[in-house]
């Protein structure tokens, strides 16, 4: 590479690179020294706390809460919603009659607004008024009407279950396109060697696209873990905070009660949490990479 | 020629700065919208009034939904672009005094003759920060009434005039329950709604949440009673009553399978647009004792930053007087002439709306507010949940303590 080639691509980048600077990489640092603050609307101007912002934060009653609920949120989507989105990728990946209608409606949660979706299942989940419970009476499952987005030890399960809904689709996308690029040849080996449906799953599909189901599964951590229209509009967090996740904690201490040092506080251990699975998204594309160049 | 071409500029000229000087300051007045009213056309009218009574004067409103009107107004004031004048919530009066955001305005309501006596005494009230006015109440409202659907009642045998005591609220509900009816529509989502209509129970059994001090009163005995009370009630509450609000209790009372909802005065036209049978009365308290509400309204305050201080108290004026006030508000007059003439026409049972807001109490006026009402709504859920009351009071009120 020539002096005048690194000129022209630093060009080519520095655009790029001042914009992501300025609009990302700046705030970022920004919301780092707010963490050290102590900002609110009646002390506008800023007081350096120190560490004292986040022994605050983490004493605090419902930090616990929001880490442990964020960690079950994260995990319980990302989990459900790549098993539904696999299993759906590869019924649909059989050549069934009415592929396009069907992949069309299998969409549909996917392209709907999370802020729709969320009013839509929480009139869907009401106890008095909904479908659901309903439907439940109706077949005999419950006897009484449940409330799911009242209870704390149901509201979590039934937001995880509205966002895997909605985003099983996303996943199945992805998952499908993989298996569109399975080997043919090495399926019809394996099943000429005897290989039954499992095997060939085991041994030949799921190794030919072990990288695209870790990238995906990281992938939905890193956005399952940003998520908040659905959680805000079911239940806004509650009840007794049984559903606050970072998101939703950081919106409503910093833009409902005007507690910027402590919203930043609370935004600072979300980066980090997110630094390690971008972290985790790297190491598994460099993997990626390097296994695709010896291949 | 010359001469008449000469005098023309100079006429025109003149009339030019004429106009200028006609309305040589503009006020900015923002305010919320709450509700789809209509009440724009009436407010632009009004200040199309304001303007030829005061030609020196222009107004230029800006009206904002009420979920962004807080944060578009602290982004304002931060970024030092906040208007002359603004609605402010009455919750928010004392967070923008302390923080200097908002004129004191003691003396000029004092030299215009405006008192606390020409409004009602809960809402002036919620303006007074450390002794001094930092706005003129503008509308007001107060939770709760407690509408009841007349048929049901008759139906259950149960007098409807019963349900102002704490025990024949009870006996109602137990009554009025069952076969898919609910008795009474409590909530208990995170939300003011549930801040107001709890806070009401506590005020009418003698408690409060702010001692005078401003120390936590949450845990004293008539607070904890009131709330012990409350969360035997929620049996005869719908399911759900976490993730409920005053709207999804709403819909239950619209569709006649709630016998009781808890709402302010501006319920009035949903349900006389409605089938249903209804009727009102004032709140609960317990026997002997009469129910004190919560005020819920907003304030007139001028920014600190305006220049033009004068102009935007003669605007505050007129928009508070009794023949204007009434014309320019979607919930109640906070002028109390204006208001008795608002509810006759628009109300029904003005008296009675009249003897609440009359006995209604703001809600704590600390700059810490919002803290302290989140606070709260997390005590509530607790004591919604069955949680020991005195136990989560306790808890709560070293949450609100620590705050000072």
């Amino acid at each position: 590479m020539t002096a005048k080639d690194r000129w022209i691509i630093w060009l080519f980048l520095g655009p790029s690179l001042f914009l992501l600077g300025l609009f990302l990489y700046w705030p970022l640092v920004g919301t780092v020294i707010d963490s050290f603050y102590d900002t609110s609307f009646i002390s506008p101007e800023p007081r350096f706390a120190g560490l004292a912002v986040y022994e605050r934060v983490f004493a605090g009653r419902h930090f616990g809460d929001v880490f442990w609920n964020s960690i079950s949120w994260t995990l319980g989507v990302v989990i459900l919603q790549n098993i539904l989105g696999f299993f759906a990728a590869t019924l649909l990946n059989q050549g069934l009659p009415l592929q396009g209608l069907t992949r069309a409606l299998v969409l549909m949660p996917f392209v709907l607004p999370g802020v729709v979706t969320g009013l839509l299942w929480r009139f869907m989940y009401d106890p008095q008024l909904g479908l659901i419970n309903s439907l439940m009476i109706l077949f005999g499952v419950v006897d009484d009407s449940a409330a799911w987005l009242a209870d704390p030890d149901t509201a979590m399960a039934a937001v995880i279950f509205v966002a895997v809904w909605k985003g099983f689709p996303f996943s199945m996308l992805i998952y499908l396109a993989a298996l569109q690029n399975v080997d043919r040849s090495q399926l019809e080996a394996a099943t000429l060697d005897g290989a039954g449906a499992w095997r060939r799953l085991i041994d030949v599909t799921l190794p030919a696209i072990r990288d695209v189901v870790l990238v995906n599964i990281v992938l939905t951590l890193i956005l399952t873990f940003n998520y908040f229209d659905i959680v805000w509009v079911m239940t806004r967090g509650g009840p007794q905070h049984a559903t606050h996740i970072f998101p939703t904690q950081i919106y409503e201490t910093g833009f409902g009660q005007f507690r910027f040092g402590e919203a930043a506080t609370y935004g600072v251990v979300s980066i980090m949490v997110l630094a390690v699975l971008v972290a985790l998204y790297v190491i598994v594309q460099l993997g990626a990479n390097r296994r695709r160049r010896t291949a | 020629m010359k001469k008449s071409l000469f005098t023309l500029i100079s006429a025109s000229a003149i009339s030019l700065a004429g106009a200028v000087s006609a309305q040589d300051v503009t006020l900015q007045f923002w305010d919320n919208q709450q509700t789809e009213s209509g009440l724009s056309q009436f407010q632009q009218e009004a200040i199309d009034r304001f303007m030829a009574e005061n030609p020196d004067i222009a107004v230029e409103v800006t009206t904002i939904p009420y979920p962004e009107y807080q944060q578009r107004l602290l982004t304002a004031v931060q970024g030092g672009n906040a208007p002359d004048i603004a609605t402010l919530d009455q919750i928010w009066v004392a967070a923008f005094a302390e923080a200097g955001a908002v004129a004191d305005l003691t003396d000029k309501a004092s030299a215009s003759g405006l008192s606390r006596d020409q409004f009602f005494g809960g809402a002036w009230d919620s303006a007074v920060v450390d002794g001094a006015l930092h706005g003129v109440p503008f509308n007001v409202d107060v939770w709760q009434f407690s509408f009841y659907n007349a048929d049901l009642f008759t139906a259950a045998g149960v007098d409807p005039a019963s349900i102002s005591t704490f025990e024949g609220l009870r006996a109602a509900a137990e009554a009025l329950t069952g076969d898919g009816q609910f008795g009474v529509g409590l909530f208990g989502h995170r939300g003011e709604d549930t801040v107001v209509v709890v806070n009401s129970f506590i005020f009418s059994n003698g408690g409060a949440v702010l001692a005078e001090d401003g120390s936590c009163a949450l845990n004293a005995a008539p607070a904890v009673e009131a709330m012990a009370y409350l969360q035997d009630l929620a049996k005869f509450a719908p399911d759900g009553i976490l993730n409920a609000s005053s709207g999804t209790m709403r819909e239950l009372f619209l569709n006649g399978s709630l016998a009781i909802e808890f709402w302010p005065a501006l319920e009035q036209p949903t349900l006389q647009a409605s089938d249903i049978n209804w009727g009102f009365v004032n709140g609960t308290a317990p026997q002997g004792k009469t129910p004190v509400g919560t005020f819920g309204g907003w304030n007139l305050a001028i920014f600190e930053s305006s220049e033009h201080q004068d102009a935007a108290w003669r605007f505050i004026e007129f928009m508070v007087r009794e023949d204007v006030n009434g014309d320019v508000v979607d919930l109640i007059p906070a002028n109390k002439t204006a208001a008795e003439a608002f509810l006759a026409e628009n109300r029904q049972g003005p008296e009675e709306i009249m003897t609440h807001l009359s006995n209604a109490n703001p809600r704590p006026l600390s700059p810490r507010y919002l803290e302290v009402a989140d606070i709260q709504m997390t005590l509530y859920q607790d004591v919604f949940s069955g949680a020991d009351v005195q136990a989560a009071a306790d808890e709560a009120c070293s949450s609100i303590d620590a705050l000072n």
